[in-house]
């Protein structure tokens, strides 16, 4: 039977390649890989002071050690939660700030285009069409879902 | 010239700015005075840095948020993108490099022998992030000499690829954005220039050791999870940086 310290080694091991490979890959953004990879050095040092569990919880008057593992682990993902909302919140606000930004930049650039183009048809900077295509795109080439 | 309507394969000098107002109009004036055509991207400054710009004759890009120094850069290289610039230089709005260094960064790039030339200066920085630079090079196996300076000029191929999405989450402009030139098998090149120091105090990227210490750290992570592997994919060793002449020393 394995012991539990080569288990949660392996775990603690996984979740740090995991986490590299994730931020290599550019899926997920270095800062938020920090938090990952505290975790995994948490678990791997529990693997390696498997008594540093069992001290603490007698310190702190938990009778069954093994549980106290468990409640840090959802206190700290009751955490994670918390900070994705507000981090989401932070980023809905400059979504819709984003958003309402581009179309009223839009309607500008039409309103110019329009004025341009009746003043003067011959020296239209650029043709009519939508501002994605002023930004190198084709016109053949569909934003992708997210990118702008 | 005009950078709203550049002429195909011009030369645009991007600047990106965080509350620079006490520098700004001194650079674009000695810029402007050798005839490039400047474009400010106002990283969402809290002073007068985008009202300077505009003074100066330069065409302004107002970011509605705080991207940060490479944000703001990739800002301005996206634009020179759609605009069909052929050559990019960027350099600092706080009078650190001097325009009068252009056309020593440009030359490799028109005679064809690079795609990027960054302006190098490694002595102008202290002990501490020299040690820091020498970290990240063991840990990346990068041999630039200068790791941060944004005095840099790139031809069209290095400005499409740093353009792209690739390079979107990087937060700064030094290991994160070599590795990716690496990786892309851009042909670097280091030219040894005169870089001044800042003409008014706190750094906007590094303004308190917190931010030194998040900044080791990510990029730690960064550059472990980028670890090089010759021979992969696009990458290969002849993207290593190759550098001119060596670094001049002051007296």
């Amino acid at each position: 039977m394995i012991s539990y310290e080569w288990t949660s080694g392996v775990i603690g091991l996984l979740i740090a390649g995991t986490i590299l490979f994730l931020v290599r890959r550019r899926r997920l953004h270095g800062p938020y890989a920090l938090w990952w990879l505290g975790v995994s050095a948490a678990i791997l040092l529990i693997s390696l002071f498997p008594q540093l569990v069992n001290q603490v919880a007698y310190r702190l008057g938990i009778s069954y050690p093994p549980i106290l593992s468990v409640l840090i682990g959802i206190g700290l993902l009751l955490v994670k939660i918390l900070t994705m909302d507000i981090e989401r919140s932070r980023q809905e606000l400059r979504v819709r700030r984003l958003t309402q930004r581009l179309g009223i930049l839009d309607a500008e650039i039409a309103q110019i285009k329009d004025r341009i183009h009746r003043t003067s048809p011959a020296t239209v900077p650029f043709p009519p069409g939508n501002a994605n295509q002023q930004m190198g795109e084709s016109a053949t080439d569909a934003p992708r879902e997210n990118e702008c | 010239m005009d950078p709203e309507n550049p002429q195909l394969g011009q030369l645009l000098v991007v600047v990106p700015a965080h509350n620079e107002e006490d520098s700004l109009a001194d650079v674009l004036k000695t810029t402007k005075e050798f005839g490039y055509c400047v474009v400010v991207v106002d990283d969402a400054s809290e002073d007068n840095t985008g009202r300077i710009a505009r003074n100066e004759g330069a065409l302004l890009i107002p970011l509605a948020n705080r991207l940060g120094a490479w944000g703001a850069t990739q800002a301005g290289l996206r634009y020179a993108r759609a605009r069909g610039a052929g050559i990019v230089v960027t350099l600092d709005a706080d009078g650190q490099h001097e325009p009068a260094h252009i056309h020593e960064l440009t030359a490799p790039l028109l005679v064809g022998t690079a795609d990027v030339v960054i302006g190098s200066c490694p002595i102008r920085v202290s002990r501490l992030r020299r040690w820091a630079w020498h970290y990240f090079r063991w840990l990346t196996g990068l041999n630039a000499h200068d790791l941060t300076s944004g005095f840099r000029a790139y031809n069209r191929h290095a400005v499409t690829v740093l353009s792209s999405s690739d390079a979107a989450l990087l937060d700064y402009q030094d290991v994160g954005v070599l590795m990716l030139m690496r990786a892309e098998g851009l042909r670097v090149q280091e030219v040894p220039v005169e870089i001044g120091s800042r003409r008014n105090g706190i750094s906007r990227v590094f303004p308190s050791w917190w931010v030194v210490a998040r900044y080791m750290l990510e990029t730690t992570v960064l550059c472990v999870s980028h670890l090089h592997i010759p021979g992969s994919r696009r990458g290969d060793d002849r993207a290593t940086v190759a550098t001119r002449d060596a670094p001049r020393r002051h007296p």
